[in-house]
C-alpha cells in the first residue's frame, strides 16, 4: 500500500464532497511515548457508515487512537488506511475529515457563520454556495439566528452543535468525536444524543467517538471497542457486548457486575465455564425475596442462595441492595415502582437467578 | 515552498533561529569573550578582580551599590505594601484607573523622570526657587547631589515596578479565605497577617528581587541625582570604558556587579512561603534552577499590566469599613500617587513657561521651548534618529520575536524553559554589563558607531520583550484551535494567517510597543555603542542636563511623556484589555 498520490487524492476528494463515507483501517497500530505504549497492536475496521465508539478508562489511549486517525500523532508502528489508501504520509491537512474537539475549537475571534465557512473556505468552495450550505446548515442545527454571534455570546449547547455543524458542512468521508458530551449537564446531554444519533442517520457518515462514558457509548453507538490500557479488550454492538462480556474488567466498566470469584458455594450454570474464567451475574438479573415466599414456575430453572440485607440504597427509579451472600456482597437492582416488600439491612432474603444468565468472564 | 511550511511545522525550535542569531552574535559570544579576558585566558588567573578587590575605593563602590539597592528596595516595599494593598481592596473601576496611572510612570523614560527631580531639587530648582521668593533662605538648600536626592529619585522611579507585581499576586489571592479566617473568630488584623500577608510574599518577594536587581545597574540616576560620595558600580565601570577602555579591568567590574545580582538572587529567590519550594524537586536542582525561575517571573511580572485579563478577580472590599481608616488610606493613595505623577506633570506645566528659565509657578504661559525644540536641527534631528531606530527595533524585534515565541510554545518543555532562560538574559542582566557586551559584538563586526550597531543592541533586549508577551498571550492560546483548522484542510501557513496570528495579534502589537518605548528610552547602552556619530534624544537630553539646565529639555521631556501615553492607547486600542469577547470560547456549561 503506497501513500496518496495527487489521483488518489483527487479521487478521494471527489468523493469526500458527495457524501461517500470511507471505510478505515487500523493495521498493528502501535504509539509509543517514550517506553509506555499509548495504543499497542491496534487492529480495527471501522465500516462504512458506521458509528463506532472507542470506550475505556481515562489514560487507556483512546485520544491517541483518535489523533493517530487525524493526523496529529503519527503512529510509532503500522499503518492506517482510510478508504484503502494508506494515511501515514498525508499530513492531517490534506486529509478530508470532520472532528468535533472536546473543548470545541471554535474560533473566538470569528462569528458563528465565518466558522462554518472555513472548512468550505478551504476546499476551495465558491462563496454563494458557501453561503447555501451555511444557512442550510444553520437551519438544521436550529440556530438560523445565530449565524452573527461571536462563539463567546452562545451558550455551551448552543456552541456544541456549532461545533457539530462545522465538522460535518463539508460533508466529510468520516467524523471523529472527543469526548462530545462531556461538558454538558445531564438534560443538555440526553437532548445532544438524540441529536447526534439523529445527525448521524442522516448524514450515514462513518463516525468515530471516543468517550468514557459508557451510557453514551450504548446510547450512540452501533458498535463499541472497549479499550484498557492501549489494547482492545472486546469489540461488539452493544448489546452483546453488555449481555455477553468477555472480561471481568469489561463486565465491570460497562453497568455494574456480580464477579462471584470464589463464592463459597457452587454456582450453577448452563454454560460449561472456560478455564480460567470467573461466573458472573447482571444485579438486574437476580430477584430477591423473603425466605419463607413460595418459588415461582421456572423453580427448577434457577438457583436459590441465601443473603443478609447490608445496605438498601434508594436512587428514584431504582432500589439497590448491598448483600452478604457466602464470601461476597453481591448487588441487586430493583424498580422501585415493582411494588414488591422492601428489605432493611439485618433481614435475611433469598436470592434466585436462571441458570442462563449467569456468564463466565476472563478475569 | 509548501514543503517548507510542512518541515518547519515539524522542527518548531528552527523558529527560535534567528532571535539565537542575534543574540549570540551581539551578546552571547561577547559576554563570554568579555568573561574569558576577564580571568586573564588563555592565562587564566584572578589578577583582574585581584586589582578591582585590591582598591579600598572599588570596595567602597561596591558595598554602597549593594547598599544604596538595599534601602531603595526597602522604601519601595514600605511605600508599594499599603499602597498595592489599597488599590486592589478599591472598587474595579477606581482600581484599573489607578493602576494605569501607575503603569504611565513605568513606561516613562526613567531619564525623563529624573530630569523631573533636577528640575524640582536643583539649586535654582522649583523648591530652591520657591522658598527664595518667600524669603525663607537666603540662599539655594543643598537638596540635590545627595543621598537623600538620589533615593527620592530611585524610589520614585522605581516604585511602579514594586507596586505592580504586588498587585498581581494579591488579585490571586482567594478573598474567601479571609472571610473564612473571620468566620474562625479573627480579627481583621489577624486576618491579615495570619493569611493576606503569607499569601501575599510571593509578591513581596519578586517585586523586592525585580526592584533591588534593577538597581544594582543604576547609572543615569545616581549620576544626575547623587552625590560626588553616591556613585555606584554602573557609574564607575561606564567612566572606566569612556577613560580607557582596558577590556580585562571592565569586564572584571562587570562580572562583580553581575556576580552580587545572582548571588542575591539566589539567596532571597528562595521560597520563604514554602508552598512550592518542598515540591519533590530535588533541593540541588532547585538550587540551580531557582535564580532563572525568578528571573523568568520578574521579568513576566514586568508585564503584569498587560496581563489585564487576570485582574478580573471577583471584587473585594477592604475588610475594616471604619471611617477613620478609610480616610488614612485614601490620603495615602493619593500621595503615592502625587509623588508618581507630580514631578512628570510639574515639568510639562513648566515647559509651557513664558519665563527664560524654569520655573514654578511659571510668569506666563508660551510655546517658546517648543519652538526652540522643533526651530534647533540639533534637537529634532535627534528626536527624528531616535524615532527611526525605535520604528526599525519594533520591527526587527517583533518579527523575530514573534517567531522564537512560537517556535519555544512548540517545543519540548524541557527545552523551553532553557531556550525562553537564554533568550530573556539581555534584560535580567544589569544593564551596564549588556551595554559592555553589546560594545565588544559591535566592536567586532565593525558596526560600532552606526545606526546598524544600535538597532542590534537594542533588539537583544526588545526580542526578550517581544517574547515574554507574545509568550504569555500563547499561552492562553488553544492549540487545539490549530488542530481544528488544520483538519479543516487548512495548510500550516494558512493555519498560522488565519487562526494563529488573529488571535494572538494583541501580543504581537504589545510587544511592538514594548520594543518601541524600550528602544526610545534606552541611553546607558546606546551611550556605549553609539560613539560619538549618532546623538539620540535621550543622549542629547542627558547630555543637556549635565551640561547645562535648558528648557528646552522640558519641551523635551513633556513630548517624550506623550510617547508611553500614545503606546497605552495603542495597546488599548489592540485589545489588550480585559473583554468579554476576548474570552475563550470554552464550554459554558452553566448556560
Ligand atoms: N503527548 C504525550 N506524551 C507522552 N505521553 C502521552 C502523550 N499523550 C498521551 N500520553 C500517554 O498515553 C496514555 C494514553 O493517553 P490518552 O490517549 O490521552 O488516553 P485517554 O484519552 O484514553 O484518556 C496515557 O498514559 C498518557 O499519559
Ligand atoms: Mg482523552
Amino acid at each position: 500500500m503506497t501513500a496518496y498520490d495527487s489521483n488518489a487524492l483527487a479521487e478521494h476528494d471527489a468523493r469526500a464532497t458527495s457524501h461517500v463515507p470511507a471505510q478505515i483501517e487500523f493495521r498493528n497500530v502501535t504509539k509509543m511515548y517514550g517506553t509506555l505504549p499509548a495504543v499497542k497492536d491496534l487492529t480495527l475496521t471501522v465500516r462504512r457508515g458506521e458509528f463506532l465508539t472507542i470506550l475505556g478508562p481515562s489514560g487507556s489511549g483512546k485520544t491517541t487512537a483518535l489523533m493517530l486517525l487525524a493526523g496529529f500523532v503519527a503512529p510509532t508502528h503500522g499503518d492506517i488506511l482510510i478508504a484503502g489508501n494508506s494515511v501515514a504520509a498525508v499530513p492531517s491537512y490534506r486529509r478530508d475529515q470532520g472532528i468535533f474537539f472536546q473543548s470545541y475549537a471554535l474560533f473566538p475571534h470569528l462569528t458563528v457563520r465565518r466558522n462554518l465557512e472555513f472548512p468550505l473556505e478551504m476546499r476551495g468552495i465558491k462563496a454563494a454556495e458557501r453561503a447555501q450550505r451555511i444557512d442550510r446548515m444553520l437551519e438544521r442545527v436550529h440556530l438560523e439566528d445565530f449565524g452573527g454571534r461571536m462563539p463567546s455570546q452562545l451558550s455551551g449547547g448552543q456552541q456544541q452543535r456549532v461545533a457539530l455543524a462545522r465538522a460535518l458542512i463539508a460533508d466529510p468521508p468520516f467524523l471523529l468525536l472527543d469526548e462530545p458530551l462531556g461538558a454538558l449537564d445531564r438534560n443538555l446531554r440526553e437532548q445532544m444524543q438524540i441529536e447526534m444519533k439523529s445527525l448521524h442517520k442522516e448524514f450515514g457518515i462513518t463516525t468515530i467517538c471516543v468517550t468514557h462514558d459508557q451510557e453514551e457509548a450504548l446510547t450512540l453507538s452501533d458498535r463499541i471497542v472497549v479499550m484498557r490500557a492501549g489494547r482492545i479488550e472486546q469489540t461488539d454492538t452493544p448489546e452483546a457486548l453488555y449481555d455477553r462480556p468477555a472480561t471481568q474488567f469489561v463486565a465491570n466498566f460497562l453497568g455494574e457486575a456480580n464477579v462471584l470469584e470464589n463464592p463459597g458455594f457452587k454456582v450453577e450454570a448452563d454454560a460449561t465455564p472456560p478455564s480460567g474464567a470467573v461466573p458472573m451475574i447482571r444485579p438486574e438479573r437476580i430477584f430477591i425475596a423473603a425466605t419463607a415466599a413460595p418459588r415461582r414456575a421456572d423453580a427448577d430453572q434457577r438457583q436459590f442462595v441465601t443473603g443478609v440485607v447490608e445496605e438498601m440504597i434508594y436512587c428514584g427509579p431504582l432500589r439497590k441492595y448491598h448483600l452478604r451472600v457466602g464470601n461476597n456482597v453481591l448487588v441487586v437492582r430493583e424498580h422501585s415502582a415493582s411494588g414488591k416488600q422492601i428489605f432493611r439491612p439485618g433481614d435475611e432474603v433469598r436470592l434466585d437467578w436462571l441458570r442462563s444468565d449467569v456468564r463466565f468472564v476472563a478475569a | 515552498m509548501k514543503m517548507f511550511f510542512q518541515k518547519l511545522g515539524r522542527m518548531p525550535t528552527v523558529l527560535t533561529m534567528p532571535a539565537f542569531a542575534v543574540l549570540l552574535v551581539v551578546f552571547g559570544m561577547p559576554i563570554i569573550l568579555l568573561f574569558l579576558s576577564s580571568l586573564n585566558a588563555p592565562v587564566f588567573s584572578l589578577v583582574n578582580y585581584q586589582a578591582f578587590f585590591g582598591q579600598p575605593a572599588n570596595i567602597r563602590v561596591l558595598y554602597q551599590t549593594a547598599e544604596i539597592s538595599a534601602v531603595a528596595t526597602a522604601i519601595c516595599l514600605v511605600i508599594g505594601y499599603p499602597a498595592a494593598y489599597l488599590m486592589v481592596a478599591a472598587s474595579k473601576r477606581l482600581r484599573t484607573t489607578l493602576i494605569v496611572l501607575v503603569i504611565i510612570p513605568y513606561l516613562t523614560s526613567g531619564l525623563v523622570r529624573t530630569y523631573a527631580w533636577v528640575v524640582i531639587l536643583g539649586d535654582r530648582g522649583l523648591i530652591n526657587n520657591l522658598l527664595l521668593d518667600l524669603g525663607l533662605i537666603s540662599s539655594p538648600l543643598p537638596l540635590i547631589y545627595s543621598r537623600i536626592a538620589l533615593y527620592i529619585g530611585m524610589v520614585h522611579i522605581m516604585l511602579p515596578l514594586m507596586i505592580l507585581p504586588l498587585i498581581s499576586v494579591m488579585m490571586g489571592i482567594d478573598r474567601s479565605l479571609m472571610a473564612a479566617g473571620r468566620s474562625m473568630g479573627a480579627r481583621p488584623f489577624d486576618t491579615f497577617w495570619r493569611i493576606f500577608f503569607p499569601l501575599s510574599i510571593p509578591g513581596v518577594r519578586s517585586g523586592c528581587l525585580l526592584v533591588f536587581v534593577i538597581c544594582l545597574g543604576f547609572y543615569i540616576t545616581p549620576a544626575a541625582l547623587g552625590g560626588i560620595g553616591d556613585a555606584m558600580l554602573s557609574t564607575f565601570i561606564a567612566s572606566q570604558v569612556q577613560t580607557s577602555f582596558n577590556m580585562a579591568r571592565v569586564s572584571a567590574a562587570a562580572f562583580v556587579l553581575l556576580g552580587l545580582a545572582v548571588v542575591v538572587l539566589s539567596i532571597f529567590g528562595l521560597d520563604l512561603s514554602g508552598t512550592q519550594g518542598r515540591t519533590a524537586q530535588s533541593t540541588r536542582n532547585s538550587w540551580r534552577s531557582r535564580p532563572f525561575d525568578l528571573m523568568k517571573r520578574r521579568v513576566s511580572e514586568l508585564l503584569t499590566p498587560l496581563r489585564a485579563k487576570r485582574w478580573k478577580a471577583q471584587l473585594y472590599r477592604a475588610g475594616s469599613d471604619s471611617r477613620w481608616s478609610n480616610i488614612v488610606g485614601t490620603v495615602f493613595v493619593v500621595l503615592v500617587m502625587f509623588y508618581l505623577l507630580l514631578p512628570e506633570l510639574l515639568v510639562v506645566i513648566m515647559s509651557f513657561s513664558a519665563g527664560s528659565f524654569l520655573e514654578f509657578p511659571p510668569p506666563g504661559l508660551s510655546l517658546q521651548w517648543y519652538r526652540s525644540f522643533f526651530g534647533d536641527p540639533s534637537w529634532y534631528d535627534a528626536a527624528w534618529i531616535s524615532i527611526k531606530i525605535g520604528v526599525v527595533v519594533a520591527i526587527l524585534s517583533t518579527i523575530v520575536g514573534t517567531l522564537a515565541a512560537y517556535g519555544i510554545n512548540r517545543t519540548l518543555p524541557r527545552l523551553r524553559s532553557f531556550l525562553t532562560l537564554v533568550i530573556l538574559t539581555p534584560i535580567t542582566f544589569p544593564v551596564i554589563v549588556v551595554g559592555i557586551a553589546a560594545y565588544l559584538g559591535l566592536l567586532k563586526l565593525g558596526l560600532l558607531g552606526s545606526m546598524t550597531g544600535i538597532v542590534l543592541a537594542h533588539s537583544i533586549g526588545a526580542i526578550g520583550y517581544v517574547v515574554v508577551i507574545v509568550a504569555a498571550t500563547l499561552a492562553n492560546f488553544d492549540p487545539r484551535l490549530e488542530q481544528a483548522a488544520k483538519s479543516m484542510r487548512a495548510g500550516p501557513l494558512q493555519t498560522f494567517v488565519r487562526v494563529t496570528l488573529p488571535l494572538i495579534r494583541p501580543g504581537i502589537i504589545g510587544g511592538a510597543v514594548f520594543a518601541f518605548l524600550s528602544s526610545f528610552d534606552e541611553i546607558v547602552v546606546t551611550s556605549l555603542v553609539g560613539g560619538l556619530a549618532i546623538r539620540t534624544l535621550p543622549l542629547k537630553m542627558w547630555e543637556g542636563i549635565r551640561h547645562q539646565i535648558d528648557p528646552t529639555i522640558a519641551a523635551v521631556a513633556s513630548l517624550m511623556i506623550l510617547v508611553p501615553v500614545f503606546g497605552l492607547i495603542v495597546l488599548y486600542l489592540s485589545g489588550l484589555r480585559p473583554s468579554p469577547a476576548g474570552k475563550r470560547a470554552l464550554p459554558d456549561v452553566a448556560a
